[in-house]
């Protein structure tokens, strides 16, 4: 039953998008995100949308799969378009008692909502194309300059990693808890929402008591293996640009120029 | 000196509670296979790591080719050195990827990218688990997790592996799978230490070192040690199935010359018995 859930979602591939470096990657995810909250008229938003289908298809990923993504946030994408509708300023088109459609009412909720669906895509072509320790390791590296500031980057990076090891360890242990508890006797189906809550209690005490001794035997573990923290630790794999990530970027730029250049020369709609 | 030798060692884990090592003494030679056998608390975990740093004596010392095991600017040469592998295959591995979690020793050591490489594809050959390098650990079989973790530990180059009930959670397909590893590791001169319930494990090392209570009981070759089986017995240890059926028809009055330790020795000897 649990164990149907994929954690990262991470689908292995040998796209371009796969191929290119990780830190470049979660980079550009954010100045992409950057970008779709900067597009102001019709052009912009149509040329953001237009690269980042492009990047989509490149990744060689079934469009299933993101439809499945974006239907996660339909609702939310629902919500907000409708309240948006009601919030544009300038002359109404519709008018009934309080509630007042104007037209940038209505480019707001246009807006609002490709622009949530393509955050949602772009942001799940990174999950899909980058494998999970791949992203940890990413996130270690580009946060190494805060180590100034004191910031524990290589612990917050070792915990991700153990977390991510131990994501469907648990799981499995969860599973297995459920139905020990379940051939007692345990009733974990029947009832409403409060009592289904109280029924985990069986599941959830033994489980944190054996990811604790679990806790234990991998410190243990890790020290036998010489662990002391991230000074004077080396890694295996050494992460290095290559031509496809500068072209990458500077596909991003030409975006970007692209997109400024629409914003200055054509009137805003928002 | 031997290479790796404890003298007098006691320790508990705590103030009030007996000692649970109450002045254990045992050498151990280079390249040599050695089982420590005992029943459940009676130190032999506690043993094992005191041989590479992780625990230190109260009282006596360890040393571990001529390092005191004490002192601290030593004490990752002596992990390095001695590497432990761990009963529950589970708990072992750090990162997802098989690859990534061998490398996980020698990145700590700081070796170079390039060595680290190296050593990872040579310790995953030499346990069989090359072709699952880029496999996930959580979907192995618990023999071949046990394995990933003895490569994890073969990656630092220790010259000697100390093995705590590496069988304990696994079923016979998967012991099999570890006990070939380990005996691989014997051949390449690597020393061994192994801790076990399981009497025909045993049964394989250069000499058994049985404890009880905190204290060596006996030590010998396998066959010395369990042809003691009145003395093994009161302290309610076990003996290989064939040594005990041996026993049992010495007592009914059927001469043997010697203990038998495995299956096919015992069918040889009652062979010459019948004659």
């Amino acid at each position: 039953m649990i164990s149907g859930i994929s954690f990262g979602q991470f689908i292995p591939g040998k796209s371009v998008i796969h191929k290119m470096d990780p830190r470049v990657k979660m980079v550009l995810l954010i100045a992409h995100i950057v970008f779709i909250f900067c597009t102001f008229n019709f052009a912009s938003l149509a040329l953001v949308s237009a690269a980042t289908l492009a990047v989509i298809l490149l990744s060689g990923i079934s469009l299933k799969m993101y439809l499945k993504s974006v239907r996660v946030v339909l609702i939310i994408v629902l919500i907000t378009s409708v309240l948006n509708i009601f919030y544009g300023g300038g002359t109404p088109i519709f008018e009934w008692g309080i509630i007042k459609i104007t037209l940038s009412g209505i480019y707001r909720a246009v807006f609002v909502s490709v622009r949530i669906v393509l955050l949602i895509l772009v942001s799940s072509c990174l999950t899909f194309t980058t494998s999970p320790t791949d992203l940890t390791d990413a996130i270690e590296r580009l946060m190494s300059p805060l180590k100034v500031f004191h910031i524990k980057v290589h612990e917050i990076a070792m915990m991700m990693t153990i977390a991510l090891r131990f994501v469907p360890t648990l799981l499995e242990e969860t599973d297995k808890i459920m139905s020990a508890q379940k051939a007692r006797g345990a009733d974990m189906e029947s009832g409403g929402v409060i009592k289904k809550v109280r029924a985990m209690t069986p599941v959830l005490i033994p489980l944190f008591v054996s990811a604790f001794r679990r806790a234990y035997e991998l410190a243990v573990a890790m020290e036998c293996r010489c662990y002391r923290g991230g000074d004077g630790r080396t890694r295996m794999k050494t992460l290095k640009m290559k031509g496809l990530d500068f072209a990458s970027i500077v596909a991003e730029a030409l975006l970007l120029s692209g997109i400024v250049l629409c914003n200055i020369f054509l009137t805003s709609v928002i | 000196m031997s290479f790796i030798s404890a003298e007098n060692v006691r320790f508990s884990y705590d103030e009030e509670n007996r000692d649970v090592l109450g002045g254990v003494s045992l050498k151990i030679e280079k390249g040599e296979f050695v089982a420590l056998l005992g029943h459940n608390g009676c130190g032999k975990s506690t043993m094992a790591k005191m041989l590479n740093a992780m625990l230190l004596p109260d009282e006596g010392v360890v040393y571990v080719d001529k390092m005191d095991t004490k002192d601290e600017k030593l004490t990752y040469e002596i992990r390095s050195n001695v590497g432990l592998v761990l009963q529950n295959p589970d708990n072992q591995l750090v990162a997802s990827i098989i690859e990534e979690d061998v490398a996980f020793g020698p990145e700590n050591l700081g070796i170079e990218p390039e060595e680290i490489r190296r050593r990872v594809d040579e310790s995953l050959k030499a346990v069989g688990m090359y072709e699952y390098r880029r496999h996930e650990a959580h979907k192995l079989s618990g023999g071949q997790k046990q394995r990933v973790a003895i490569a994890g530990i073969l990656a630092m180059r220790p010259s000697c592996v100390v093995f705590d009930e590496p069988t304990a959670m696994l079923d016979p397909s998967g012991r099999e799978e570890v006990m070939t590893a380990i005996r691989s590791l014997k051949e390449k001169g690597i020393t061994i230490v192994l801790i076990t319930h399981y009497m025909n494990e045993a049964v394989l090392a250069d000499r058994v070192i049985v404890m009880d209570k905190g204290k060596v009981l006996v030590e010998g070759t396998p066959r010395e040690v369990f042809c003691e089986v009145p003395l093994l017995k009161r302290h309610s240890l076990d003996v290989p199935q064939a040594t005990e059926l041996a026993y049992k028809l010495i007592g009914a009055g059927v001469r043997f010359t010697k203990m038998p330790l495995n299956a096919e020795e015992c069918v040889g000897f009652l062979e010459e018995v019948l004659k």
